[in-house]
């Protein structure tokens, strides 16, 4: 039978928690509203990949299906960024 | 015209079956047929379930993307996102939660890793191990919401329906508590079958199949954990 290396796994799993960790300590840090927002995004979507990359093998499969996974999946993030952006604004005080 | 199409079709479609036959017949007997068929050219050796299984959960991902894109429209847009008298969601407790379904993707890693050896003891127990993460992850839920030795965040003020902030609230993280509740059956139905021996000898496909679903439950948590927990409101008075 194969044997599997799980040195990735602990490696992925220690990323997880201590950005899972730095996630909360950025929060009570009072650190001002925009670079929070952008810090927390980007650490979520580091781990979002983490596990899709590692755990659920992506990395380990054909570049099609790969990106027949990530096309699909980043749209409703592009719209995100652009409808929430609007909203904002037109929060402004003008 | 067509019809040579058809057969020339064929005759291309004709020694691939041929092959995935013989070598079904012979070397893989009793395997997974999946595995016996030559590796794909677009999608090399991931078995049809797989590719079913990714194919859903991006449509699963766009229903997530539709409730977090409402949320965000709302909250974006909102002059006042917390009515006075609405609790503060709890972080740390959240974090807790979080981490627990990090816990239980990696020992769902584990069993299907240890499927792979071969290994049936390991594999159930990484297997109760995860069922047993996902269980207790619906507790601290069910924590949250109604309370247990303590008041919930319902006896505390957040209401479904009085205001966007409880209801995109309850929506998105029950229907998420509705996957984990689901991936939770689904392991549990895997974990019977692996105690009834029908993923030994290499049949490891459906286990990595459920660890997809799993692993997707976790990523989803990580986005909801951090738009819907950790992103501050604007200070209120």
């Amino acid at each position: 039978m194969a044997h599997v290396n799980r040195k990735e796994y602990w490696i992925v799993f220690g990323a997880l928690f201590l950005l899972t960790i730095l996630e909360v300590g950025v929060v009570y840090m009072g650190v001002p509203k925009v670079p929070l927002f952008l810090a927390l995004s980007s650490m979520a979507i580091v781990k979002a990949s983490l596990v899709g990359l590692f755990f659920m093998h992506l990395k380990h499969e054909t570049p099609i299906l790969r990106r027949s996974v990530a096309i699909p999946m980043s749209i409703p993030a592009f719209y995100a960024l652009v409808l929430i952006a609007e909203g904002a604004w037109r929060k402004l005080p003008w | 015209m067509s019809t040579s199409a058809a057969t020339e079709k064929e005759g291309t479609l004709k020694p691939a079956v041929a092959v995935a036959a013989a070598r079904h017949g012979h070397d893989d007997h009793g395997r997974d047929p999946h595995e016996a068929w030559p590796p794909d050219p677009h999608f090399g050796r991931a078995s049809l379930g797989k590719i079913g299984m990714w194919f859903f959960l991006c449509s699963d991902a766009l229903s997530f993307g539709g409730l977090l894109l409402a949320y965000g429209i709302l909250r974006g847009s909102s002059t006042q996102w917390h009515n006075p008298g609405e609790p503060q969601l709890g972080i740390n407790f959240t974090a807790g939660l979080t981490f627990l379904l990090i816990c239980s993707s990696v020992t769902m890693v584990l069993a299907h890793a240890a499927a792979v050896e071969g290994k049936r003891k390991e594999t159930l127990l990484f297997l109760g191990l995860t069922i047993l993460g996902g269980a207790l992850f619906l507790t601290g839920q069910f924590k949250e919401y109604f309370g247990i030795g303590g008041p919930g965040l319902i006896d505390e003020g957040l209401v479904f329906g009085h205001s966007a902030y409880a209801s995109t609230f309850y929506l998105i993280t029950s229907f998420h508590g509705c996957h984990v509740f689901t991936g939770v059956t689904y392991l549990t139905v895997i974990f019977i079958r692996t105690l009834l021996g029908k993923y030994d000898g290499g049949k490891h496909n459906h286990i990595e199949i459920a660890g997809l679903f799993w692993h997707f439950v976790d990523l989803v948590w990580i986005i909801v954990f951090t738009f819907v927990y950790l992103v501050p409101s604007s200070p209120s008075p």
